[in-house]
Formats: structure tokens, C-alpha cells, sequence
């Protein structure tokens, strides 16, 4: 009987096929045998331009070019390989030091072996998408080498040997191959190939083998100004004998096994959901479950157990018998656990001897009352699926730094606070305490052992002195995840090549005009902010010979200029939307498109994507047509011109005229919106005026809504639900759209008994309609600012409104809350919005002007670009908000003074104080009351606060009070912070 | 039911092939010894994709191919059986028992899933139908095997073995579809479980670490069907087709290597080292071919012969009167009856004792490099 296996001996070419047999479990539970034949290769380059052999055989690109070689001839020495060097990190350098690789300074010519990159996609895409790009950039000279695919350095896997355990050995083959495929270049300096690591068993197998390997300290030692470098680098890994050395200590309970928590979680025992930190107790956290309509509760270091704000845990729910209230006192990380000791590792409890005390205090408060319902389930951390840590802004606590340190330049442990409060603070391991301090800084967490007490990062980069300008901004934009290098070579590529003087093509055959309507001759104007140029939208309007009117919303045609997956849609995908800041736009676009070929500047003829309704002088709609169309504005105001023309009735030119009509529909518009329920929010919204030459701000002033915004406004919202109309007409399962959920009522339980017990007012939460109707009862004859001030925290107790894909969700769930709309979308904003752009194209299929684009198509694909533009959506609003708060804080620098505010919040040891003038709240502790601290009465039932004692002072929730605003910077923190001080209530 | 193989004997030849095969000792047509198998060729891991496969050719050039796949699948729980296990492995030995008892009779049959293929045959015709149900009776006949198949009290595998034949039926099949089917759980390897207790499964990813679903350095085999056939007294095993079609009895005996099953007591700890502890799990009786052959005619009744004397109305019913005509020496004449306790007897007992043929065969097939 002849075998049926392949017979390996007879084969001349069996040694170019080897198989890869592993077990793969599915998502779905399924587990598969897999195999995979393995067709070797001996054609695959070195890419060093130093070999001879290797560009003979080289395979050539798809059009036929040779692929050029990338490693240097004459790499960059280190003081211990003089001739020069190729790196070949592993996996593990590139998770732990992946900043290091992104220096300009060294870590030139590096070899990246093809399974060190598949590794690093599995283990985390953020850096893996980092690698990617450094080995497209040219200078940086970084080469991927498909170990794997090529007969010399395939190493298939031993019996009992682990994945990682095989990875490793491929990377030291592939070292190993280059070494000696180096050596037979005879050039006269053949290059080391040296391999970084920092897993010590690695190493050690490399030294026995042979080959040049270095951990990363070692290595960047060896660098010219390594120093530097040098704290970048994490703590060398250390399998086994971290653990045992302190076995005895650990602080925190074990995590759950993955399949412990899975089968928990599928069983319902254990629930599984995204850890959020409040943001006035760094103790307490909540965490959101699908099993419960309220979140839980989890308070404590040891129920949080290592998570960190953010981050996808699994919690198991405590005893009844543990349960509590949400804490009603203010608790900063900051305040308690200022005087710890970095160095220490006296650390027996995690608790430590204050955060208990502040803990006992609560479950006194907790006990003395009578009433068990406001006890709310509790829960602790069992175990963390997806850790969702990032880089964190922050600086060195001035407190831990040991006098030593600040002249020395040993290493020296010390605590970095993370600008947001959410986060604990870092242990932080550097040589250059002295540099570092009063300096704004870059920080990731490496790890959160369990015995200890905070998580340990290394450093990244130096931002610049604090308050800095130039630190702070920059500060706010990674804190806030916000793309702000500037656009790569690829996406500018993609730009139209005549630039500026790109024109809207004369001839009427030019393939631009086709299915285009030319609407050159209509009164369009457009109405923005001042200084605003990227101008999205403009209008026109006339009346028909029928009485009706014609009204029409064009906007910016972006769809013309940016293409679907070309490298500019991908960068805009990515970035998702514009990010205004007080002093700086950080665009979506690139300029030339943003402020000049889409935008609808006055005078010139642009593309515009245009929605024309014939409306009744009621303002109901007609009819309403979408069309690809050439449009020329006469005229770009801004709000406060176009009001003062139209205010000013010696104008009766026909632009004004249209405006005016406009005008008259829009308030008809905004009624029959009213009447159907939407909502009108209010957040503070203030400006900081910048002093126009060094752009410094010098004062704050509260936005004025003029009815030229509101014009704008409602058309803008018209427009967005026709589009939303005809898109989800035409892709009933993938249009893009904006829903916002109606809020669970319990979301105002708080503020509907806050208003009851203070104001004797009812919130009625059945419907948008009757919410809206009672926020506009909520009047305080006295106060004007009482309805905002509860408009404005009303509009907290919201669900955020969101982008979805139409097919995710049922028709009745499209319904946008606060609009008190069916359905909605974005569509008028797409030079800063990127879910406008894909509405653009869906449109544009709808009306067939042009085939669908698949990329439209796929709800996958639209799935994964929602849930991006969203978050990016509300980090673009924080960091705006963000922003604004910092300038005010510079604006009232060195200036004090007194304003009235109005009590947001209140605790058993302060409140928060809300000043409209500035938009700006801030806590006042009782500490921050009198020299000595007062004692208080807090009552919870009646929201008040009574102090004695060294001041005597009565605090109501809602009440009015004077304040002296301050700002002040905190000596141990090294925070600027706006300061409020009371100085009398009302 | 019969083995539908046709052979074209005459009735003197089956006649002689009657009486050579009664003989003590029988003489074979191939020359064999009475339990001697046929020289077979077999080989394992030829299907790379499955969990594990055999293919075996007789030297008749008969040949099979079984391929065996596992599936992770959920215990079906009875409707009020509503606890819950998270915290697993410690309470193991109260519970386990109980649970075995329900489990077993529960779903196990359904945890395996076999399937014969016999070229030129509807897979639902009636012999392809009672092969594969003989062949899984072998497989489900004690708990044993299904016990392999559970990973904890939620969660067990699934087995499907799809077994080919892929040369034309020359002879019975059986015995070549079992040894393919024994030889191919042999060297199944089902991925090695990381989890512990009744948490949902989680499996190691590298398959070199697969353990065997009968390991190696343990004693207990899957079962196996032999194929016997007794002629007179004589007991002959693996019979080819033309000892079938003059077989008085025909019986599928399925045995097991069970050494080392958990609870069947302590005092197979005393037995030697490569003893093995053959157990019996089925007998099924196989309705012979020779019942089917036409019988021979004795002279006496023969008409060339000059006795027309037979009335008409025997001419017209052959069958009845065959039935009806007294055994003659050296005329054939179909079997009829059952087997005979005795050479039952003397049958269970050769297969079962120590170097007897299962043995023998067991031992062939333990020779077979698994790869």
C-alpha cells in the first residue's frame, strides 16, 4: 500500500513546505484543528544595501519595479559596536518601549521581523498601527523581514514548546541569519546585528547561543546621550522572581481566571462593564451592567482592585449587608494621600491609615440613617478583560521628591499626578528628577502589580514648563486622544494638484459639471461667526409665484474632493472631526480644502451639495429635492451683520430680503420644533477674547444668542432630517444617523427631589414634551439664571447623543430626544464632521449621482466608523470645554474678583459653586471656609449645610451666593486652578 | 440481516467448501489457520485536518478510510436542573456520581456521530444502516467511551467519525471498518483543556500538546469488532467471502481493552504489566450469506438421474422441497438454526483469552506508528 501522506523523502522541494498545525478557539466556542501548509522561500531580501546577492533574486513589486533596499550601508555605531549596527527588537521592546523606537535621536536601521509585527496587531493595534507608520517613513529606515516565509529563519514549533517561547526563537534565527548573511557581503564593515529584549530568559538564550543581544537599558546606555533615554525604558520583565520576592505582600486579591469570569459573566453571576471613576471621589467608582437598570457601586482600593477609569472589568456584587450610598463627601487623591512615601514599600494595607478614616466616616454617616433604601448595591472587581490604558499628561508631585534627588542623577522614585483626576496617581522610576519637576509631562502605566499600592509607569516625553501655552495645549490634546501631528505626505497627496488656484471648471462638458444643476444665479449668502472660514453651509431663498417660498441649504460638496478609502478619508476616519480650541483649530482636513476649495467663501464659484424645499409661508414642506450643484455666495456675514441687516429696514436689497424671509420661517420653524416636544439645553458657554497680538486672554464674555443663529440653526436641523429621510429611504440597514436615547427616568430622580424639596417644583420626565414643558416652569421670579442654571443640569442627567448605522437599530429607536425628532442625521457640517462626509456620499448614491461606494454599504465597516466618530466627537467637545476652562483660569490671573454663583452640588464637606459669568464651577471645601476648619450639619434630605463653629453659614442647594474668584496655584501639585472663596450668600 | 455479497458457487462447491472448512483442523481456501487474520497495511494521520484518521488495506485490496472530528458542544441540562457552576473541581466527587448516572442516560448516544459510506450503496440502504449501527453499538455498549468524551459537567465533545470505504464491498466490511475506526480513535488527540472545574472550556493553542483521547501510557483501547464464523464446531475468524457463503453462523463480537476504566474494581491493579483486561461488549449474530445459496440436489431425487418419479408438484416448488429433503452427505444444503451455545461458548472464550486473537489484533494495531 503507498502511503497517502506526503513522503517527504522524495520530494526535491519538500524542504520549502513545512505545515503549521494549532488549535483555534473561536469566538462562537468553537474549537478547530487548523492547518496550514507553509510554502518557504529563499527569495525574500535582506533589504541591507550592503548585499550583493540578495537584489538579484529580490521579487519586484506588482508594477514591476524592484522593491528599493532600506537598511543603511553604514548604520550608526554605539560605543560597543564602533562598525555600525542593525536592531532586531522583539515583540515584548516593542509593548514596552515603543516611544524609545519613535525618537529622532537614535534607533536608526531597524530589522522587524514579520512575527514581532503579527504579535504586536495581537497584542495591541494602537502600537502596531505606530510601527506601521514608522516603517513606511523613510527616514527611520525600519524594515519588516518576512521571517517566517523564508527557508533559513522559519523555525518551526518544539514539542511542549509555548507560542512565545517559538516567537522568541524565530527572532533570534532571523538574528542569527542576518549576521551571517552580513558576514558574506565581505563588506568592510559589516554591521552587528544586535537583538533588543527585555524578557531576561530571551536574553540569557541569546548569550548562549551566541548572538548580540541587549536589554533595552543596556543598549540605549551605549547610546550617545543615552541618559536621556534611559527612563523611557519600563523595568526589565521578570518572570518569576518579582513574584516570589513578595509573595507575602500583596495588597490587592487575585484576579479571576478569563474562563472563570466568562462563564460567570454568561451565567449572570458576574457582570462585565466599562469602570468609570467619579469624578469628586477618586474611591468611589461605578460601573454600568447590562443586568441592571443602575449602575453599581464600587467603593474602596480593594473592591476597585487595580482598575483604572476606563478600563472593561468584570464585577462580582457584594453582600447586602455591604451595600452603601454613593458618598456624599468630596474625596482627592491629592488631598489624602499627599504625604505618602514613594520609596517606601512599608505598604501593608492597601487602605491607608486616612483613606480609612475617611471611609469610617461614611459608614457612620451610612449607619445613622434610618432609611435602608438609599443603601445601593455594590460590586468589586474580579477581573479586567481589556485594560484601557493610554498615555497620561501629568507632572511630578513636588511632595515625593526626596531632598536628594533634586541635584543627583540617580534614579529616583517619585509620584506622577495625572492631570485628569480620574486616574491614580504613578509611580514613576527617573534619572532626571531635577528636570522633570514643574514640568508638564508624558507618562504610560506599565503595570499594577498586586503588591502594589499604585501602578508603575515609565516616562515618555517632557511637554514644556507648566503653564506654558505651548505645554498646556499640547497637554490637552493628548489627554484628550486628539490626532494634531500634522498630515503625513500620503494625505496631502491626495489634494487636488492645482492647489489654491483650483476653479470650478468653465466648460459646462467638464466631467465636474456632470448631473450638476448650476445654481450660480440665486442669492446665496452665508451666515457664520466672525472670523469663521471654513464656512459649511449657505442659504438662499425666494418667493414662488404661488405664494410659497423657495428656500434652499447648500453646502460644502467635500464628497467631490475626498474620495472613499483613499489615505485623506482614512486620516479624516480617523481624526472624525474638527477640534476648536480657544486658540487653535486642529482640522479634520487639510487646510487647502477646509478654508478654501470646499469652503463656500463669497465671490467665487464652488461646489456645493444643495437641499431645496418649497415650503408654505407655515413652513411646511412641499416638496424638497437633493442635487449636486455649482453655487456662487454673494456674501459671508456674520451673525451680527446679517442681524443688523436685517434689523435695519433702509436695507431692502434682495439678499436682505431673502434673509428676512428666512428669518420669518425659521421662527415658524423653531415653533412647530417646540411644539413637538425638542428641548432647549443650555450649557455655560463663555469666550475668552484674546488680545489680538500675542494672543493672551485678557477677559471672558458670555455668548449672545442672536435670532441670525437660530436661522441658521433651524434650517441647518431641516436639513439634517430631510437628508435623514431620503438616506434611510434608500439604505434602510447602513444610512448613517444621529440618534439621542431618551434619558431613563431615573437619570433625574435626584433632580426631580431636589427641586421638590427646595423649589416645590415638579419635573415631569414622561416625554421630551412635558420635560421641556417643566423646565420652563422652573422659574424663579427672583432669579433669571435659575431656568438656566436647572437647564444646564438637566441637560447633564442626558444620555449623549450618538452616530449609529441604521440596520443597528429599530425605526422607534432612531428618535432624537432632544430634538424631538423621528429621525436625524448630520449632513450640513462636512468639512469638520466626518459622519457629514459619509452622509454626503450616501446621499449622492440615493440620488444616483454617483454608484454606491461599497465602503458606504458595509454596515461593518459603518459599525466601526460610528463608534470612532463618537468617541472622538465627545473628546473633541472636552477638550474644547477643556480648553476654555484653562484660559479662563489664565485670564483671571493675578486678578481677584467677586461674582455671584449659584450651588450646584453639595456634600457633607463642601459644594460645588457654578459662576455664570465665567462658566466655570468649582469646589469649596469647608476647609477652604475659615482658618480653622468649621463644623458642619449636613442634611441630606433638605440639601443643607450648616457650619459652626469657626464660621457660621448656612449653604442651600440652588441658593445664590457671592464668590471671590481667585486663581491659585496649589504649592504641592503644582496645579493652576481657579479658587473660589465665599464671601457671603444671599 | 444478510451480507448482501454474492458469490457465484455452485452447490458442489460450496459443498466441498462445507467440508473442508468442518474439518479438524479446518483447511482454508487461502491457507490460513482458522484465527488468522488477513495481512493487512494500515497507516494513521494521512487526513491532516481531522482530529485523527487511520486508513487500512487488506490484502484483497479492500481498503478504508476513517476520519475522526471533535466538537465542543453544550450538555443538554434537564429542564429542572437549574444549578449553577462557578466554583469548580472541589466538589467533584459528591456530585459526580449522580450527574454520571443522569448524563449516561441522557444524551451520551448523541455524542457520537457515525457515519459509513460503502461505495455503490444509498447510504440509507438497510446493510450500510446496520454496519454503521453495529460499529456504534460497539462504541456506546458501556459508558466507557462517551465518559472520554466529557470535558466537565456543562461542556462535552462531540464525535464524528466518518468512515469510508473506498474500495468496493469484496468481502464483509466490518472487520476492515473496524479496525480502520479502532485504529483512527487511537490516534485521535483532542486539544488539551486549560480551565479548570465546570468553567466554560478553554483550550491550549498548541496542538503538539494535544492528548491522545486513549493515551498512550494507559492501558484501555477502543473497541473493536472481529467478524466469526463457525462451520460445524470450527470457529474461524475473519472469514473472506467464500467461507462466509458456507457459514453456519456468523457473529460480530465487539471487545474493549478496558485495564484501566475507573471503578471496575481494584484487582486489576495485580494483573502483569502488559496483561490487558479484554472486555465483552456485544454480540450480534449476522445472518449468513450461505442461508441464500441454492441447495444442491442429492441423486436420489435427481431426475437426470432416472427418479422422475418426483411429483409435479415438487418440480414447480424447488424451495419447498428442499427444505423438506433430508440432509445428504456431500450435497449442500443451506444452514438453518441458530448457533449452538456451545460453540458460542467456545467462541466468546478464544476471543477473550490471553494471546487470543483480539489480543493478537490489538497488538497489531498498537504497532501502527501514530503520526
Amino acid at each position: 500500500m503507498a502511503s497517502l501522506k506526503r513522503s517527504h523523502a522524495l520530494d526535491p522541494l519538500a524542504a520549502n513546505i513545512s505545515s503549521k498545525i494549532y488549535v483555534r478557539s473561536t469566538k462562537s466556542g468553537k474549537v478547530q484543528k487548523i492547518v496550514r501548509e507553509v510554502y518557504l522561500r529563499q527569495d525574500i531580501p535582506c533589504s541591507s544595501r550592503l548585499c550583493h546577492s540578495c537584489p538579484k533574486n529580490a521579487p519586484s513589486s506588482a508594477a514591476g519595479k524592484p522593491i528599493p533596499f532600506v537598511l543603511s550601508e553604514a548604520p550608526a555605531g554605539t560605543s560597543t559596536f564602533p562598525q555600525g549596527h542593525y536592531l532586531v527588537p522583539d515583540t515584548n521592546a516593542f509593548l514596552t518601549a515603543m516611544d524609545l523606537f519613535e525618537q529622532e535621536s537614535a534607533f536608526y536601521d531597524v530589522i522587524v521581523p514579520q512575527i514581532v509585527l503579527e504579535e504586536l496587531r495581537n497584542r495591541s493595534l494602537p502600537l502596531y498601527n505606530r510601527l506601521i507608520s514608522l516603517t513606511k517613513s523613510e527616514e527611520k529606515r525600519f524594515h519588516v523581514f518576512f521571517n517566517e516565509f523564508r527557508l533559513e529563519t522559519y523555525v518551526p514549533r518544539r514539542e511542549g514548546e509555548t507560542v512565545n517561547d517559538r516567537n522568541d526563537r524565530a527572532v533570534r534565527k532571523t538574528v542569527a541569519w542576518y549576521a551571517e548573511h552580513l558576514a558574506q557581503t565581505k563588506a568592510k564593515k559589516v554591521p552587528a546585528v544586535v537583538m533588543l529584549s527585555n524578557d531576561r530568559e530571551n536574553l540569557r538564550k541569546a548569550k548562549e547561543e551566541g548572538i548580540h543581544a541587549f536589554s533595552m537599558a543596556d543598549y540605549v546606555k551605549q547610546l550617545k546621550d543615552g541618559d536621556k533615554l534611559l527612563d523611557m525604558i519600563p523595568e526589565i520583565e521578570d518572570r518569576d522572581d518579582v513574584k516570589e520576592k513578595r509573595l507575602g505582600g500583596n495588597l490587592y486579591p487575585e484576579y479571576f481566571s478569563m474562563s472563570k469570569m466568562m462563564t460567570g459573566v454568561k451565567n449572570g453571576l458576574l457582570h462585565q462593564g466599562i469602570f468609570n471613576v467619579s469624578p469628586y471621589n477618586y474611591l468611589e467608582g461605578s460601573i454600568r451592567v447590562p443586568a441592571f437598570p443602575k449602575a453599581l457601586l464600587i467603593l474602596g482600593r480593594e473592591n476597585i482592585n487595580r482598575s483604572i477609569d476606563g478600563d472593561l472589568v468584570v464585577v462580582e456584587v457584594l453582600p447586602k449587608d455591604q451595600w452603601k450610598e454613593p458618598s456624599t463627601q468630596i474625596i482627592e487623591e491629592d488631598a489624602i494621600t499627599k504625604n505618602e512615601n514613594p520609596d517606601a514599600d512599608d505598604a501593608e494595607d492597601v487602605v491607608s491609615a486616612k483613606e480609612r478614616k475617611a471611609l469610617q466616616e461614611e459608614v457612620k454617616r451610612a449607619h445613622s440613617k434610618t432609611t435602608e433604601g438609599h443603601a445601593q448595591p455594590t460590586a468589586r472587581v474580579v477581573g479586567v478583560i481589556k485594560r484601557n490604558w493610554r498615555q497620561y499628561v501629568g507632572h511630578i508631585d513636588q511632595s515625593s521628591v526626596s531632598q536628594s534627588a533634586q541635584q543627583g542623577r540617580k534614579q529616583d522614585t517619585v509620584f506622577v499626578i495625572p492631570m485628569d483626576k480620574k486616574i491614580p496617581k504613578i509611580l514613576l522610576r527617573t534619572r532626571q528628577v531635577a528636570e522633570l519637576l514643574g514640568k508638564r509631562i508624558l507618562v504610560t502605566i506599565d503595570a499594577w502589580d498586586r503588591s502594589s499600592r499604585h501602578p508603575v509607569g515609565h516616562f515618555v516625553r517632557n511637554l514644556g514648563e507648566l503653564e506654558t501655552k505651548q505645554a498646556e495645549t499640547e497637554a490637552l490634546l493628548l489627554e484628550y486622544d486628539v490626532q494634531y501631528r500634522p498630515f503625513p505626505k500620503t494625505v496631502l497627496d491626495c489634494l487636488p494638484k492645482e492647489g489654491h488656484d483650483w476653479r470650478v471648471p468653465q466648460n459646462l462638458d467638464d466631467p465636474g459639471w456632470k448631473d450638476r444643476e448650476d445654481l450660480r444665479h440665486l442669492n446665496i449668502c452665508s451666515i457664520d461667526p466672525i472670523g469663521c472660514q471654513d464656512i459649511d453651509d449657505a442659504l438662499h431663498s425666494k418667493p414662488l409665484p404661488n405664494g410659497n417660498f423657495e428656500v434652499g441649504v447648500h453646502i460644502a460638496d467635500v464628497s467631490h474632493f475626498v474620495k472613499p478609502n483613499n489615505a485623506m478619508d482614512t486620516e479624516a476616519s480617523i481624526r472624525a472631526t474638527s477640534v476648536y480650541l480657544v486658540d487653535k483649530r486642529i482640522d479634520m482636513l487639510p487646510m487647502l480644502l477646509g478654508t478654501d476649495l470646499c469652503s463656500l467663501k463669497p465671490y467665487v464659484e464652488r461646489y456645493a451639495f444643495s437641499v431645496i424645499w418649497e415650503l408654505t409661508p407655515d413652513a411646511d414642506i412641499v416638496s424638497s429635492k437633493f442635487t449636486k450643484s455649482v453655487i456662487k455666495s454673494r456674501e459671508a456675514f456674520s451673525y451680527e451683520q446679517a442681524q443688523l441687516r436685517v434689523d435695519d429696514d433702509s436695507q431692502q436689497d434682495d439678499l436682505t430680503k431673502s434673509i428676512r424671509i428666512l428669518m420669518a420661517l425659521s421662527k415658524k420653524l423653531k415653533q412647530k420644533r417646540l411644539d413637538a416636544g425638542a428641548l432647549s439645553l443650555s450649557s455655560p458657554e463663555v469666550k475668552v477674547q484674546m488680545e489680538s497680538e500675542t494672543s493672551d486672554p485678557i477677559d471672558v464674555k458670555t455668548k449672545v444668542l442672536l435670532d441670525t443663529m437660530s436661522l441658521v440653526e433651524e434650517f441647518m436641523l431641516l436639513a439634517n432630517t430631510s437628508v435623514a429621510r431620503r438616506i434611510h429611504e434608500a439604505f434602510p440597514q447602513t444610512a448613517i444617523l444621529r440618534r439621542h436615547g431618551a434619558p431613563p427616568k431615573t437619570n433625574f430622580d435626584e433632580l426631580a427631589n431636589q427641586l421638590k424639596v427646595k423649589k416645590g417644583l415638579d419635573l415631569s420626565v414622561e416625554s421630551s414634551r412635558a420635560l421641556a414643558d417643566s423646565l420652563d416652569r422652573c422659574v424663579d421670579p427672583k432669579e433669571s439664571f435659575f431656568n438656566t442654571l436647572i437647564r444646564i443640569m438637566a441637560t447633564r442627567c442626558m444620555m449623549s447623543a450618538e452616530y449609529f448605522c441604521s440596520g443597528t437599530q429599530a425605526y422607534p429607536e432612531f428618535r432624537h430626544y432632544g430634538l424631538a425628532s423621528e429621525i436625524y442625521t448630520h449632513f450640513t457640517s462636512p468639512i469638520r464632521r466626518y459622519a457629514d462626509l459619509v452622509a454626503h456620499r450616501q446621499l449622492a448614491a440615493a440620488i444616483e449621482y454617483e454608484p454606491v461606494h461599497p465602503s458606504v454599504r458595509s454596515r461593518g465597516k459603518l459599525e466601526a466608523v460610528c463608534k470612532n466618530i463618537n468617541v472622538r466627537h465627545r473628546n473633541a467637545q472636552l477638550a474644547g470645554r477643556a480648553s476654555i476652562a484653562y484660559y479662563v483660569g489664565q485670564a483671571l490671573r493675578g486678578k481677584a474678583t467677586e461674582e455671584d454663583g449659584f450651588v450646584m452640588k453639595i456634600f457633607s464637606n463642601g459644594f460645588v459653586v457654578l459662576v455664570p459669568r465665567f462658566g466655570i464651577e468649582s469646589l469649596i471645601r469647608l476647609r477652604d471656609l475659615a482658618e480653622m476648619e468649621p463644623q458642619a450639619e449636613f442634611d441630606a434630605e433638605t440639601y443643607t449645610l450648616k457650619t459652626s463653629g469657626s464660621r457660621e453659614v448656612t449653604v442651600e442647594l440652588f441658593q445664590k451666593v457671592r464668590v471671590r474668584v481667585t486663581d491659585q496655584k496649589d504649592e504641592t501639585t503644582g496645579k493652576r486652578g481657579v479658587k473660589m472663596e465665599l464671601v457671603s450668600t444671599y | 440481516m444478510a451480507s448482501q455479497i454474492h458469490v457465484n458457487l455452485s452447490p458442489a462447491e460450496l459443498a466441498y467448501l462445507h467440508a473442508s472448512l468442518s474439518l479438524t483442523p479446518p483447511i482454508r481456501p487461502d491457507g490460513r489457520s482458522p484465527d488468522q487474520y488477513r495481512p493487512l497495511s494500515a497507516e494513521t494521520g494521512i487526513l491532516p485536518g481531522t482530529n485523527g484518521s487511520a486508513r487500512i488495506c487488506f490484502a484483497d485490496g479492500t481498503e478504508a478510510i476513517v476520519g475522526v472530528k471533535a466538537e465542543v458542544e453544550k450538555t443538554g441540562r434537564r429542564w429542572d436542573d437549574d444549578t449553577i457552576f462557578l466554583e469548580g473541581g472541589g466538589d467533584d466527587e459528591e456530585g459526580g456520581d449522580k450527574e454520571k448516572g443522569s448524563t449516561q442516560q441522557g444524551g451520551n448516544k448523541e455524542w457520537v456521530e457515525l457515519t459509513v459510506e460503502i461505495p455503490g450503496q444509498r447510504d440509507d440502504d438497510s446493510a450500510t444502516v446496520f454496519l454503521a449501527q453495529m460499529l456504534s453499538e460497539a462504541l456506546l455498549a458501556d459508558g466507557g467511551f462517551v465518559e472520554r468524551l466529557k470535558i466537565n459537567r456543562g461542556w462535552h465533545w462531540k464525535l464524528y467519525l466518518d468512515i469510508l470505504l473506498i474500495s468496493p464491498p469484496l468481502s464483509y466490511p466490518l472487520p476492515l471498518l473496524s479496525l480502520t475506526t479502532h485504529l483512527a480513535l487511537l490516534s485521535t488527540r483532542l486539544p488539551r483543556l486549560k480551565s479548570e472545574g465546570d468553567e466554560d472550556p478553554f483550550f491550549d493553542d498548541d496542538w503538539a500538546a494535544a492528548p491522545y483521547l486513549y493515551p498512550r501510557d494507559k492501558k484501555a483501547r477502543p473497541p473493536v469488532t472481529l467478524l466469526v464464523m463457525a462451520v460445524g464446531n470450527n470457529i474461524i475468524f475473519d472469514p473472506a467471502k467464500e467461507e462466509l457463503a458456507v457459514a453456519d453462523v456468523v457473529l460480530a463480537v465487539s471487545v474493549a481493552d478496558v485495564a484501566d476504566r475507573k471503578g471496575k474494581g481494584v484487582e486489576d491493579e495485580d494483573m502483569d504489566v502488559d496483561g490487558r483486561k479484554l472486555k465483552l461488549l456485544s454480540i450480534r449474530t449476522v445472518d449468513p450469506p450461505s442461508r441464500l445459496t441454492p441447495p444442491g440436489v442429492p441423486n436420489a431425487s435427481n431426475t437426470a438421474y432416472g427418479h422422475a418419479s418426483a411429483g409435479a408438484t415438487q418440480q414447480k416448488m424447488p424451495e419447498a422441497r428442499a427444505v423438506e429433503s433430508e440432509a445428504v452427505e456431500g450435497v449442500w444444503k443451506a444452514p438453518r438454526g441458530g448457533a449452538k451455545l456451545a460453540v458460542m461458548g467456545a467462541l466468546v472464550q478464544k476471543v477473550l483469552q490471553k494471546g487470543g486473537v483480539a489480543d493478537e489484533v490489538l497488538d497489531a494495531l498498537e504497532a501502527v506508528d501514530l503520526s
